[in-house]
């Protein structure tokens, strides 16, 4: 049963975002042959050019029909009605009668969502690697493979950008193996900062803007590009809040195991922003709104005694089960790889700027000084985060296949350890697949903290 | 052999050292301006040697095992310090480059924790113009730090001198592609030329000179592609043994490098030397480094060189594709290029494999099958 569920209740936000991610199919069929929107797909949050050029962003997992709970079925189809809000009324107020039932149901709803996209994405590696993918590679290779094969025909094209992981490159380059493959756009990001590269940059996203356009049939004018980044930077400084004002706090708005879903679940969503930006701006919104109204009415969770822990890198792939074990060992996690990489960082949007070079000042900051050329760059991203949110010590998954962010780690455990920071790696190769491992090794590790 | 052609190279990197040369090894495949190294005076030092099982397994403090066998060796060489390496101390900076991303980890753990000081030199993805543009910035940068420990100018008549140096050595090499002998004899020749350099000319002359055909009449005839064959290996025996000669190597250590030539009216064109190496970075679209037309480039390059061979000879051709463990370069298409290859009905071996002594076996029983069935 799930730990957090109970809190869910009062975060409609958080349903909300989970909902939109698992009925992506029919949302983004709607949009694709009712309105006539063009789909793009991203992996990784490099979502916002397509915004700008007026199609719709998806990260190709969301194309998938998810066995979608039938209570939260019944909740979406209520919503559409009556709004979410008034959902969130009736679940507090069912609650408060405390018909045990109802928790249940609730309970279940969370547990479904979670256990459905792990599910999916289990299901999409299979297919990944029964489509050519050596199982040598690591998880999200796997899946994106995957969820290519199932569903990315339906798009207009993919936005493939380069970044220094050669196994993310070649895999992008493997897509078009792939039977009827949309057209792939290519951002070719200079791997370091030195004499024009910006420029260069900047002349790429152009180039890209170009090809989208012809897509789209919309001309990208600098004030959608503006409109867009405002939207996104509203978006980032929400999800910045979120992880620094209120997941270094010692006070949380729900038990932290909550807390964690929701930064996991913000972690997943963001690649896309679930397809609708405005609508995800309105959800981070609403979502740090009821955090805060919570914290301010006393509701959650002290938590000052519980080690807070920061669990990285998880965008490529982790044990989701690893949040709810460390809660029951007594400490917090915190999830914030956009933040550690840079992606959630301000485009600057004043009039007299270039928007397109400062969308390339953007992704050349993620490029050469978070992500970075080498480990030396990435491991300080990862130490700068660690010190930045006071955490009590760092939990690294190395994926196995990963030859690029797993194999900073023992820079990045020398450089923690310089800190006194500590810090411990776990192996992942696929959801589910090393449960009991995880809870031994998190619990030699939680040890320390007693 | 390979004791003696590691202790040689030991005395002749000492003796350039004593000239004042300084050493600067790499592990960036095809992608290093050798010629820009050399016109600054110093000494390029290709990282072309095999694993084994204690080199993989002493990467292990700094890497995880699932990275690439030959990254783990490499690192392994540093912290191992084998009997007959004693040259790679004489190494004086290590130039980190992305060819690849284990290049990049390999690179600065060798640099970091083996205290070598570290060069920078890194390419784009694709062949875009602007990735050419960005060559070019990338080529300035590594010119200004040669140029600081040099501690003067690198002229452009000394970098033409190197480019037409390599060029004639790499014409050489061409020419040795070419001669009849078995595979393995090739492959030595070339793995030496590549630790030598232009150096190795005169000696390339001789071998040519005095090169006898040998037939290899009832070996089947491969090509192999994918991963080098590194100094020191066991597989070139393994498929000699199985009854298999390699005739045409598409490999860094091959034809990826000794087929980056100029013809001689580009040479002599009088462009400015750094075009010439940013012409030859355009045109280097077999290169396992590039996206994102690796695999069509690589299917129409073994069709050719297939069809040219049984037109010269009369004789198919089969070709290993060769995986060290964990490439992600040559490994995440292998599937793809078997498909495509087979389409054509041209017989492929994905041979993937580490370093480990335990995998002779095993290897053996697959070329030995592959050869069998071709
Ligand atoms: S950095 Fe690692 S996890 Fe990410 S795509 Fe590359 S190999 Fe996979
Ligand atoms: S063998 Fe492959 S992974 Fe290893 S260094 Fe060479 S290209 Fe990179």
């Amino acid at each position: 049963m799930s730990v957090f569920a109970d809190d869910v209740v009062t975060f409609t936000s958080m349903l909300k975002m989970a909902y939109n991610l698992l009925v992506g199919n029919s949302y983004l069929k709607r949009k694709k042959f009712r309105e006539k929107k063009k789909l793009i797909a991203v992996a990784l949050p490099f979502s916002d050019l397509a915004y700008a050029c007026g199609a719709i962003s998806v990260f190709p997992v969301r194309m998938q029909i998810f066995e979608i709970n039938k209570y939260l079925l019944a909740l979406g189809s209520f919503s559409s009605i009556f709004g979410w809000k008034s959902i969130t009324n009736v679940l507090g107020f069912l609650k408060k009668l405390e018909f045990k039932s109802i928790n249940k149901t609730i309970d279940d709803i969370i547990d479904d969502v979670i256990d459905t996209i792990n599910k999916k994405y289990n299901q999409m590696y299979d297919l990944g690697v029964e489509s050519g993918i050596p199982t040598d590679f690591c998880y999200g290779i796997k899946s994106l493979y995957g969820m290519y094969v199932a569903k990315g025909k339906n798009v207009e094209a993919n936005l493939n950008f380069t970044i220094r992981c050669s196994a993310w490159n070649k895999y992008l380059e493997s897509l078009k193996t792939i039977k009827n493959p949309a057209k792939n756009i290519w951002i070719d990001v200079p791997p370091r900062n030195i004499g024009n590269s910006l420029e260069i940059l900047t002349n790429n996203f152009s180039k890209a803007i170009n090809e989208l356009e012809d897509i789209t049939g919309i001309t990208c004018t600098d004030n959608r590009l503006r409109e867009h980044f405002t939207l996104r930077n509203q978006i980032c400084q929400h999800y910045k809040t979120i992880i620094h004002e209120i997941g270094a706090s010692d006070f949380y708005p729900s038990n932290p195991a909550t807390f964690a879903e929701i930064l996991a679940l913000l972690t997943i969503s963001f690649h896309d922003y679930n397809s609708n930006v405005k609508r995800y701006a309105e959800n981070m919104s609403s979502l740090v709104n009821e955090m805060k109204e919570r914290i301010r009415k006393g509701i959650g969770m002290e938590c000052s005694k519980m080690p807070r822990i920061l669990i990285t890198p998880i965008f490529g792939g982790w044990e989701p089960k690893s949040h709810e074990i460390i809660y029951e060992l007594g400490g917090r996690s915190l999830y914030a790889d956009w933040e550690l990489l840079g992606f959630l960082e301000n485009i600057n949007v004043s009039n007299n700027s270039n928007p397109i070079e400062e969308y390339a000042r953007f992704i050349m900051n993620i490029s050469s000084n978070k992500m970075g050329c080498d480990n030396d760059t990435l491991t300080d991203s990862y130490l700068n985060l660690a010190k930045k949110l006071n955490v009590d010590g760092l939990i690294f998954f190395q994926l196995f296949g990963c030859h690029s962010i797993s194999n900073c780690y023992k820079l990045l455990r020398d450089k923690l350890r310089r800190e006194e920071i500590p810090s411990t790696a776990l192996t992942f190769n696929k959801i589910g697949e090393n449960v009991e491992q995880v809870k031994t090794r998190l619990g030699a590790f939680m040890e320390m903290f007693k | 052999m390979t004791v003696e052609l590691l202790s040689n190279y030991y005395y002749y990197l000492k003796e350039k050292k004593a000239e004042g040369k300084k050493i600067i090894a790499h592990m960036a495949h095809d992608n290093i301006p050798e010629e820009l190294i050399d016109a600054a005076g110093f000494v390029p030092l290709n990282m072309i040697f095999a694993g084994n099982d204690e080199l993989m397994n002493s990467s292990h403090d700094y890497l995880p095992p699932s990275t690439c066998s030959f990254a783990q060796s490499c690192i392994g060489l540093f912290s191992e310090k084998p009997n007959n390496f004693d040259f790679l101390e004489l190494i004086d900076y290590f130039m980190v480059s992305n060819h690849c991303v284990s290049d990049i980890c390999a690179s600065e753990i060798i640099t970091k924790y083996f205290s070598i000081p570290r060069l920078n030199f890194y390419i784009s993805y694709t062949l875009s113009e602007n990735a050419l543009e960005y060559y070019k910035l990338e080529l300035h940068d590594l010119k200004q730090q040669l140029e600081k420990i040099k501690g003067s100018e690198i002229k452009e008549e000394n970098l033409n001198e190197s480019i037409k140096r390599y060029n004639n050595f790499k014409k050489k090499l061409l020419e040795v592609n070419n001669l009849e002998i078995k595979g393995k004899t090739k492959l030595e020749i070339f793995q030496k030329a590549m630790l030598y350099g232009p150096d190795f000319l005169p000696e390339l002359d001789t071998i040519i000179q005095n090169s006898q055909p040998q037939r290899s009449n009832n070996l089947k005839e491969l090509i192999l592609t994918g991963c080098s064959i590194f100094i020191n290996d066991y597989l070139i025996d393994l498929i000699e043994e199985s009854g298999g000669n390699i005739v045409f190597f598409d490999t860094w250590i091959g034809d990826n490098y000794f087929s980056q030539i100029f013809d001689d009216a580009i040479l002599n064109s009088k462009e400015n030397p750094y075009n010439l190496l940013l012409y030859r970075y355009r045109n280097n679209v077999g290169g396992d480094h590039m996206v994102p037309e690796y695999l069509e480039n690589k299917v129409t390059k073994l069709e050719k060189i297939i069809q040219n061979y049984r037109k010269k000879t009369g004789k198919p051709l089969g070709v290993i594709n060769h995986i060290i463990k964990f490439c992600d370069h040559i490994s995440i298409n292998s599937a793809f290029l078997k498909e495509k290859l087979q389409e054509k009905k041209i017989p492929i071996l994905n041979l993937e494999r580490d370093y480990s002594r335990a995998n002779r076996g095993q290897l053996s029983t697959r070329i030995e099958a592959f050869i069998e069935m071709m």
